[in-house]
């Protein structure tokens, strides 16, 4: 089964997920979702998922300079955003709960 | 951020954009932004600066990427079909054809001394101008002028001038826009509608025409701003403007000639000229040599009716290789003029020679001085005598028959 289909409902959620751990910039955002295991993510889906949470008033943007060259946009959760990620958890977790006991039950059948 | 992207990223940035250029603009800044700080991690991944293929390897293509982000970040679908990128450039080009060429050829016609060349110049700097005008304006077809900008070349363009307009204070830029904007409306019709008319010599007309030039500008800098394809015309236009409004004003200031402002009356152009001086039947008269009754040349001083000196111009050996400290003309009569040698050779300074001897042997004075106004036969006795039945041939005498055909005309000499 082809992980990206999955990855498209639940990507907002592990977006949400990976900023709760610290505030990150897109490719930050990317690499730990990578470094999770999610090596299927696409791109640009990263980067319009941050938009839409951000959009949604989720997250709060920052620009910060760095380094390496040029200023980067650092997005975090704000009350919104965190409240959003339990919520979704509940709803995931109930969900995978769910998919958990259909599938066991089936294979028991 | 946007600004630091180089080679293929930002060929890459630039198709992301087209393909998103149906977001609203601060949407679309946003998420550029990203976009740009994306491809620029993912340019550093490789070895050395990856190549268009190598990008599009990595993310897919352009519209794959903008496609994925889309959808993901839940932006409306695309309505309007993708700016024509083949559109923008031509539209690019054809604008900065019209913008360069035009004024350039405009400006030379300003600068050139004589009419005709100001008038040849500036038609066919108008004529360029406005054609590649239209021609950007109908490659655009049905696209959105601002296309342009989502081509490589014209989005560093209007990087550039975006960069020199921030360099500007931002109270002196606002003040600019309030004050300086409206000043240059009027100032750029006035000098166009009046220099039109200056040019094409109907300068009584140029008041009227500053007036309605300022009225026209006026409402093409408004129209300007609610259709933005008429910037492939104002621009170059306004460019135009730029070289001959500080040329009319230090012209009109330091009194000096350029060719759009010179007095046209006195080109030849002018249907209705006439050469200075003394003038037979439209021929110029150079020289006159009086004689009296007796058929003696003598110098006289000539006048006419309102005792004006009739004066032509020297061209004696003085007048062509002396002093210049005296008058050029003089109604002294007859001058000398300068005189070939045996040869016909005209000898050169201090050889030249001059007299004032008439080059010609008038005829024979009439046998009674007495001025008659009518023409006097003078039948000879041979004639009555002979009965061949000939018509005594009236002799008109030199000098004292009116010709009618005859018209002599003066024009004060300069």
């Amino acid at each position: 089964m082809d992980t990206s289909q999955l990855l498209k409902g639940v990507l907002d959620l592990a977006v949400l997920a990976v900023l709760r751990d610290g505030d990150g910039y897109g490719y930050d955002v990317l690499r730990r979702l990578r470094q999770a295991g999610l090596e299927d993510v696409a791109d640009a889906s990263v980067y319009g998922t941050l938009r839409r949470l951000f959009q949604a008033g989720a997250l709060t943007s920052y620009v910060q300079p760095s380094e390496e060259g040029p200023h980067r946009k650092y997005y975090g959760l704000n009350k919104t955003g965190r409240d959003l990620l339990a919520q979704s958890t509940k709803t995931w977790n109930h969900f995978a709960d769910t998919m958990s006991v259909l599938l066991v039950e089936k294979e028991a059948a | 951020m946007n600004s630091t992207v180089t080679g293929a990223v930002a060929i890459y940035l630039a198709q992301v954009r087209a393909e998103l250029s149906d977001l609203p603009s601060g949407e679309l800044e946003d998420v550029l932004e990203d976009v740009s700080g994306h491809l620029t991690e993912v340019a550093a991944e490789f070895e050395a600066e990856p190549t268009t293929e190598a990008l599009q390897e990595r993310l897919g293509t352009p519209r794959e990427y903008a496609a994925e982000l889309r959808t993901a970040a839940g932006y409306p679908p695309r309505t309007q079909p993708v700016a024509d990128r083949d559109a923008a450039r031509k539209a690019l080009r054809w604008g900065l054809v019209a913008a360069t060429a035009g004024p350039f050829l405009v400006a030379i016609g300003i600068f050139y001394w004589s009419h005709d060349e100001t008038v040849f110049f500036g038609v066919l700097g108008f004529a360029v101008l406005f054609l590649a005008a239209y021609l950007g304006v109908r490659a655009l077809r049905d696209n959105d002028p601002r296309i342009v900008l989502e081509d490589p070349r014209g989005r560093r363009g209007a990087e550039a001038v975006r960069g020199l307009v921030d360099q500007i204070p931002p109270n002196v830029r606002s003040e600019l826009v309030t004050i300086g904007q409206p000043v240059w409306w009027v100032a750029r019709g006035a000098i166009g509608g009046g220099g039109f008319f200056a040019l094409f010599g109907a300068g009584a007309v140029a008041v009227v025409g500053a007036v309605a030039g300022a009225a026209v500008s006026i409402w093409i800098g408004r129209r300007t701003q609610q259709d933005r394809r008429w910037l492939w015309y104002v621009v170059p236009l306004n460019i135009v403007a730029a070289v001959a409004v500080p040329a009319f004003l230090s012209a009109a200031y330091m009194g000096a000639s350029f060719g759009f402002l010179n007095d046209y009356g006195d080109y030849s152009s002018s249907s209705s000229y006439t050469p200075d001086g003394l003038v037979l039947n439209g021929t110029p008269v150079s020289n006159i040599y009086p004689f009296d009754a007796q058929g003696k040349q003598v110098s006289v001083r000539l006048y006419d009716q309102e005792g004006n000196p009739i004066a032509l111009r020297l061209e004696d050996c003085e007048a062509s290789y002396g002093r210049t400290d005296r008058d050029s003309t003089s109604n002294v009569v007859p001058h000398r003029v300068i005189t070939g040698d045996e040869s016909g050779n005209f000898g050169e300074e201090p050889n030249c020679r001059d007299t004032d001897k008439a080059p010609f042997v008038p005829p024979p004075a009439p046998a009674t001085a007495t001025p008659a106004p009518t023409p006097t036969g003078t039948p000879s006795a041979s004639a009555s005598s002979t009965p061949t039945g000939t018509t005594p041939t009236p002799t008109p005498a030199p000098g004292t028959t009116p010709r009618p055909a005859v018209t002599l005309t003066v024009q004060p000499t300069r």
